[in-house]
């Protein structure tokens, strides 16, 4: 029999908490932190040759691959040499959770993906109510946008940042 | 942070009509909206505090459990120390009905006196005759024919009322993941819009009800204070109906006032002068609601012009009475917001071809 103080405990990592940890973005996220987190996210499923954003649309949140593989192509000369297929792990339109500029690329699906979408206004909520958590993501998407733009800097290829 | 777009004609004109269709639907389930309401505007009191727990290690339904407990035990915490004694004045509900309305008869017969008295023109005006019947005959036949009906709807409604909890606990357990439904069924083009839409409803709501909590805390304070220090009887009881009654907007601040006019004048029936300095109490309490407390906690946050609400309040107590003077402004907010973003997501060409893209490939596989 359960004991009815399980309540109070930490409860054990499930499955879902356990993929969330793989994500780059959660790695610092403990258990706990990553429930809260898990609230946020919103899962979408593409088929191949789906648009997941286009080019100018205005952006409101940043998108992590689950499964599957995107695409990223862009009108912007900046975009020429640069390798722009996200896969298992990856995050993009990380920029629209700082601002409400157009999306710089469009983004198709190269086949069937699964994505989990972080939207900015709950983001900000977290951030007013957890700012250790929302530091810790933060602090994620400015480590990947760093060695991103670093890369790109040095003509080495890397995915772009959108 | 959010950036609210300026609204097109047509779009006002839609916003306004279906408030008062959804105004006409409330009317007719009363017995729904209202538990609805309230178990929403507990929901939103209380969802920081499931939050909390939540980041305190507890899962989100336990913590949904815990505060849901909490308010459970709080209610019959209430229930059990202020029953009998509401009990035990009900009993005397005729002479104190008797004892406040005689009161305030009295005070406008001085008042009407002092009138007199400064200003001799008035003396015979048909404006300042007596009231035909004696207070207590009033009472009388109030109580035959209208406290038995009173007595089967209070009846009616306490069932309704049950329910207020009970859903109070639902949206606080599964309110995230009724809305992680809603949006997995819009499809993939809509997406960001109907995220955009939640949002924005959402943030209406909140503003609107947590706003509504603190502005009559305020208000009772505020009253109460000073009725306190003019000695009134029962002054945080008043202050608090008062405030409450405020949320009727115009017709609840007139009625609040007659309110401390009436206990005012029964507690000091010699000294007019302590009535006079409740209604400035009153007014200016109004005065500061106005123009300190509601920016301080409604705020703007509805986004609607003082001119449009104004007439949207006539409007809606012509469609649908007290409910709908209460209703229409919140209503009206949320509406706006989903006409609004519904316009943009139905005439947005790129999102209808992709939304028929993603349709095509889905149907070729």
């Amino acid at each position: 029999m359960k004991s009815p103080f399980h309540l109070f405990k930490i409860a054990p990592d499930d499955q879902r908490i356990s993929e969330l940890r793989a994500m780059i973005l959660f790695k610092e996220l403990t258990p706990r932190e990553l429930r809260e987190v898990e609230q946020l996210l919103h899962e979408r499923t593409y088929q191949k040759d789906e648009i997941i954003f286009a080019e100018g649309d205005v952006g409101l949140g940043l998108f992590i691959v689950v499964e599957g593989r995107v695409r990223a192509s862009s009108s912007l000369p900046a975009f020429k040499n640069i390798s722009a297929e996200f896969c298992c792990g990856d995050f993009f339109g990380e920029l629209s959770m700082f601002d409400e500029s157009p999306r710089t690329a469009r983004v198709t699906a190269i086949e069937p993906a699964q994505v989990v979408a972080l939207f900015r206004a709950e983001f900000f909520s977290l951030l007013e109510r957890d700012r250790g958590i929302a530091a810790k993501i933060l602090f994620e998407i400015s480590r990947t946008v760093c060695r991103r733009s670093r890369r790109a800097l040095l003509g080495e290829k890397d995915l772009p940042i959108l | 942070m959010n950036k609210e777009p300026q609204l097109s004609a047509s779009t006002w004109l839609a916003s306004i009509l279906v408030t008062c269709f959804i105004l006409l639907v409330f009317q007719k389930i009363l017995w729904l909206v209202v538990p609805v309401l309230l178990a929403l505007v507990l929901y939103y009191c209380l969802r920081p505090l499931v939050q909390a727990l939540v980041l305190r290690g507890l899962r989100h339904r336990a913590a949904a459990i815990v505060v849901a407990s909490l308010l459970f035990f709080a209610t019959v915490l209430l229930m059990v120390f202020f029953l009998p004694v509401a009990a035990a004045r009900a009993s005397g509900w005729r002479e104190a009905t008797v004892h406040y309305l005689q009161g305030g008869l009295d005070f406008l017969a001085k008042s009407e006196l002092l009138l007199v008295e400064k200003l001799p023109v008035l003396r015979g005006s048909p404006l300042l005759k007596p009231p035909p019947m004696k207070v207590d005959t009033i009472i009388e036949q109030f109580g035959e024919k209208y406290l038995g009906a009173l007595l089967l709807q209070i009846v009616h409604w306490l069932p309704s009322l049950l329910l207020m909890p009970y859903l109070t606990y639902f949206f606080l357990r599964d309110g995230n993941r009724l809305k992680k439904h809603l949006i997995r069924s819009v499809p993939n083009a809509y997406f960001e819009k109907t995220m955009l839409l939640f949002d924005r409803i959402d943030n209406s709501l909140q503003s609107f009800f947590v706003g509504l909590i603190k502005l009559t805390f305020l208000d009772t304070v505020s009253l109460a204070l000073g009725l306190w220090m003019f000695g009134v009887s029962g002054p945080l009881v008043l202050g608090l109906i008062a405030a409450v009654l405020a949320w009727l907007p115009y017709v609840g601040s007139a009625l609040g006032c007659i309110l401390v006019v009436l206990v005012t004048s029964a507690d000091f029936p010699d000294q007019p002068a302590i009535t006079y300095g409740c209604i400035l109490l009153f007014l200016g309490v109004r005065i500061l609601d106005d123009f300190i407390f509601l920016p301080l906690t409604i705020g703007r946050s509805l986004h609607i012009h003082p001119v449009l609400s104004v007439l949207m309040l006539f409007l809606g107590a012509a469609v649908a009475g007290p409910t709908g003077l209460l209703l229409v402004l919140p209503v009206l907010g949320v509406v706006t917001v989903v006409t609004d973003i519904l316009g943009q997501i139905l005439t947005d060409r790129c999102l209808r071809e992709r939304f028929l893209l993603a349709r095509q490939l889905k149907s070729s596989r």
